[in-house]
């Protein structure tokens, strides 16, 4: 029987970058035909193949790794890696929402009056519900912290328990947002400020589910007892992702809430 | 051809430079008058004076702005709908 001589990861040959390929044409496409031709079919069909790549893709990699030790620790530093340049692009697709935030506000254009806010609107009061999920926020970047040290300590009970304040708080900041977004006095037609705004939050609140959802697999993983003292990378991975989204609501709190009152 | 009268010459002149606005794009310049203009005519009729002073911010903006602007804004100004602050 022969035996790799080296501590890389061949992968074996999958289907799931194909489909994950073709679930992303139907997603496009399926926008288009959403948009323009009153068919919400290939969204929907886009949809469930790109949930269940996801669901395959990442199966695969917890098999991989957790059940039949290919994840080395060169393979980790490369998965670590790609975490982070995966970060990094998130962070530059927020910052073309900024860009276009402090464009649109730094220089008001005569039709908003030359001013910011812009001429009939009023903005939510950043002390009100905004400063509570700021609050909600920074209190669940201190509670993956925990669950992190707990993890660290082999301390089952406490890292179970951590997460899942974490993703409770998560659950809360969604929630929070998804009202103020109902009781909103003006919307995302409501002049360039309605779409500054909505999008930067809009993408933040759909990261923030990301987030959470990442938090919840993990989660699931810990009481399957996935994670060890020195190996749970999918945790870490979870956590970045987790402070990431946080540092995104802290420019949105400053930069849009605030100062753009 | 040189020992003819010259012609008087009418007074032409033009706004001058506003180093509020050093810039080549002038909107803001335009803009700004037209707001002063009817804020100085406001002003003047809460107070029961006369809008004459105010004439100096209206020869420069109708030397700066595009007539369509301020047709747009007059007419705004007169439905209500003008996004300024008079």
């Amino acid at each position: 029987m022969t035996h790799q001589m080296h501590a890389y990861h061949m992968v074996n040959p999958s289907p799931w970058p194909l489909t994950g390929a073709l679930s992303a044409l139907l997603i496009t496409s399926g926008l288009m035909m959403w948009f323009h031709s009153n068919s919400i079919f290939l969204l929907v069909l886009g949809l469930i193949t790109n949930i269940l790549t996801m669901f395959q893709w990442w199966r695969d990699i917890i098999r991989e790794g957790t059940f039949q030790g290919h994840h080395t620790p060169i393979v980790q530093k490369g998965l670590r890696y790609g975490m982070i340049l995966f970060i990094i692009s998130e962070v530059l697709f927020f910052t073309g929402f900024f860009w276009a935030f402090y464009h649109s506000s730094l220089v008001p254009t005569t039709e908003l009056g030359g001013y910011w806010p812009p001429a009939g609107i009023k903005p939510l009061n950043p002390l009100e519900v905004p400063l509570l999920n700021t609050a909600v926020l920074l209190a669940s970047g201190v509670s993956v912290t925990w669950a992190h040290h707990s993890i660290l300590e082999k301390d089952r009970i406490n890292a179970i328990q951590a997460l899942i304040v974490t993703i409770s708080l998560g659950l809360y900041f969604t929630l929070l947002q998804i009202m103020e977004y109902y009781e909103s006095p003006f919307t995302i037609a409501d002049s360039v400020y309605g779409s500054t705004f909505f999008m930067a939050t809009g993408f933040h609140g759909f990261h923030v589910i990301i987030g959470s959802s990442f938090l919840f697999i993990c989660l699931m993983r810990q009481l399957k007892f996935h994670f060890t003292s020195n190996h749970h990378f999918g945790f870490e991975a979870a956590a970045w992702y987790w402070h990431f989204v946080d540092v995104v609501w802290l420019f949105l709190y400053v930069s849009i809430y605030w100062w753009g009152s | 051809m040189w020992s003819r009268e010259r012609p008087s010459r009418p007074c032409f002149s033009t706004p001058p430079f506003d180093p509020r606005f050093p810039n080549q794009n002038q909107t803001r310049n335009c803009y700004q008058n037209f707001l002063d203009y009817h804020r100085c005519v406001k002003n003047m009729d809460r107070r029961g004076r006369n809008p004459e002073a105010c004439e100096y911010y209206q020869r420069v903006f109708r030397a700066l702005c595009p007539k369509s602007w301020v047709q747009r804004w007059t007419d705004q100004l007169e439905e209500g709908t003008f996004a300024g602050k008079i």
